[in-house]
């Protein structure tokens, strides 16, 4: 195991090297510069802001001065929020981001294997066509309408949850993580109950029920285990997804977490916060691939590698 | 049949409302209505209502569906293509070959990408093209895989062992024995494709960054809609709902289509 964590990290490396400076790249082909507001600023300073943020040197020596802070774990200054370094800005949004995937992925977990197991013991009848109805419409729920949506419903006119900001308690928290928790359980529940179907047929379940023991104890101890293999692998996607949808979340909810910080800083040119917030999404979508492997080697130790 | 394939015809129903609708209506999408802004839904000729600026409802929709499901077609068709060349030549030489490109497609998978997406649209302005090619380009890796599998197990049925043997080009096999063989299970995952390609380009129009104005689309809608939802929710339901149900609809065949083939 611990081989595999090592092999997988070091291919992490190059293909964290790469999406750095495909942005890298990308950022600085686009016309338009950080510097260019609503009233031109004449070219002596437009010339020495340049010059401070390095932006006059040659791309290449750009490129690797900005990598070689970034491994000493500086991710420079943001160009548009003048006072404050990526780093900070990141500190102050990646806790909120976190939270609302982390919550998501929990809630996700639990509503998708509890409705897939449901629909599995009741394989073929009603309430089994009646949940995998409602997954396949949970699936193509797009957290930009269920949020508004949401907002509108229960902010709005019941007034029960707050439509924007964060503040005390949770209650914050719930419509966000709803919605972007409601397509990854549709999923879920399909994989589960697709799983489980599937296990439910094998012989070492035949085995269980001829030496007597209970359907409760046959289910969640020999069944769910083996069915739970394909929720695993969807994980890695699942937290790509979330991470996206929490850039709409993000907006629609006015929260400052990293998501809005990348749309605001790709649409300001910021291209240090810009360059940032990818590099520290695909890290932790890295590292998560990588845990959801281990957890699908946990499930089924047939996957174990070496 | 009719009932069974309620869902796509209520799909094939509402694209012909976007089609036809635009002739009947006396008001066009992006025309002002002065006499009749924020006007309530079945006000004289607003059968919905119209927008903060007086634009009829209806009209709107119909032409951002229109939009939209453009976009999403043709998206889908450049994920089509991609996908089957990468997958059939990956599962055709087979070897080595296949597995560097079948990496990249795991490698490409676990990436972050609608952020490169987004950048690419910051970067080159937001033209409706590059909206096709950056959804397609991100699209594709599904097709890949499935036609890869496909293309693997076909590889080892007699006839195409036979016609190897009989001295056929490869190039001939694959467009004449392979391609048709693989051409239902395609077409399932191209269904299944065209609501998530609606999905991208609702999102980045949602963020401001796909179709832009004075052209529409679903997501612009509902970006209006939610901005004004307090005082008029009938401009956030209707273009989120409609979203919706193309993409529930749209999901469900392509489900079922995909299990009749697997």
């Amino acid at each position: 195991m611990l081989s595999l964590i090592t092999r997988r990290l070091m291919t992490a490396i190059p293909t964290l090297l790469v999406i750095i400076l495909a942005s890298f790249f990308l950022m600085r082909l686009a016309p338009g510069g950080p510097f260019d507001g609503e009233r031109p600023l004449d070219p002596a300073t437009q010339a020495a802001l340049q010059q401070a943020y390095g932006l006059d040197r040659p791309l290449w020596e750009q490129a690797w001065l900005y990598i070689s802070r970034l491994v000493q774990g500086d991710f420079g200054p943001s160009l548009v929020y003048r006072d404050f370094s990526v780093s900070e800005l990141i500190a102050q949004g990646l806790p909120i981001s976190l939270t609302l995937g982390g919550l998501a992925i929990m809630l996700a977990l639990i509503i998708g294997v509890t409705a897939g197991l449901f629909a599995a013991v009741r394989a073929g009848k009603a309430a089994d066509k009646m949940i995998m109805m409602l997954a396949t419409v949970a699936t193509a729920l797009p957290t930009f309408v269920t949020g508004p949506a949401l907002a509108l419903c229960f902010g709005l006119w019941l007034g029960l949850l707050p439509v924007s900001g964060t503040g005390e308690g949770g209650a914050w928290l719930i419509m966000p993580v709803v919605a972007l928790a409601l397509p990854v359980s549709g999923a879920i529940a399909k994989l589960t109950r697709a799983g489980l179907a599937s296990v439910l047929k094998q012989d070492h379940i035949r085995t269980a029920r001829a030496r007597g023991l209970s359907e409760t104890k046959i289910l969640f101890k020999h069944g769910l285990r083996p069915a739970l293999v394909p929720v695993a692998s969807y994980l890695g996607p699942a937290a790509a997804g979330l991470l996206t949808g929490a850039v709409v979340v993000e907006t629609v909810f006015g929260l400052p977490g990293l998501g809005r910080y990348f749309v605001q800083g790709a649409l300001n040119r910021d291209y240090p916060l810009v360059l940032g917030v990818v590099t520290l999404y695909a890290a932790l979508i890295i590292l998560f691939n990588l845990f959801a492997d281990l957890v699908y080697g946990w499930l089924d130790p047939r996957m174990r590698e070496g | 049949m009719l009932k069974r394939h309620f869902p796509l015809i209520l799909v094939l129903l509402i694209v012909m409302l976007a089609l036809v609708l635009p002739f009947l209506l006396p008001w066009t999408y992006d025309q002002i209505d002065w006499d009749a802004v924020r006007a309530p839904a079945f006000n004289g000729s607003h059968i919905f209502g119209t927008d903060e600026i007086g634009r009829d409802r209806l009209a709107r929709l119909a032409a951002g569906t229109q939009v939209t499901l453009m976009v999403a077609i043709a998206a889908a068709l450049v994920s089509l293509i991609v996908g089957i060349a990468w997958g059939a030549t990956a599962g055709w030489v087979g070897g080595r070959v296949d597995e560097a490109m079948m990496r990249i497609v795991d490698g490409l998978y676990a990436l972050p990408f609608m952020f490169i997406v987004i950048l690419l649209m910051v970067v080159f302005g937001r033209s409706i093209l590059l909206v096709f090619v950056g959804i397609g380009l991100v699209e594709w890796l599904t097709m890949a895989r499935v036609v890869r599998g496909q293309v693997m197990a076909l590889k080892q049925r007699p006839f195409i062992l036979a016609a190897e043997a009989a001295g056929t080009p490869s190039m001939v096999i694959m467009l004449r024995h392979i391609l048709p063989n693989i051409a239902g299970v395609a077409l399932a995952y191209l269904m299944l494709t065209v609501p998530q390609v609606v999905m991208v380009e609702s999102f980045l129009s949602f963020l401001g960054l796909g179709v832009q104005e004075p052209l529409t689309s679903l997501g612009i809608l509902v970006k209006e809609g939610a901005d004004d939802m307090d005082m008029a929710p009938l401009g956030l339901l209707l273009p989120g709902g409609l979203l919706v149900l193309i993409l529930v609809c749209l999901t469900i065949e392509g489900e079922r289509l995909r299990d009749r083939f697997s």
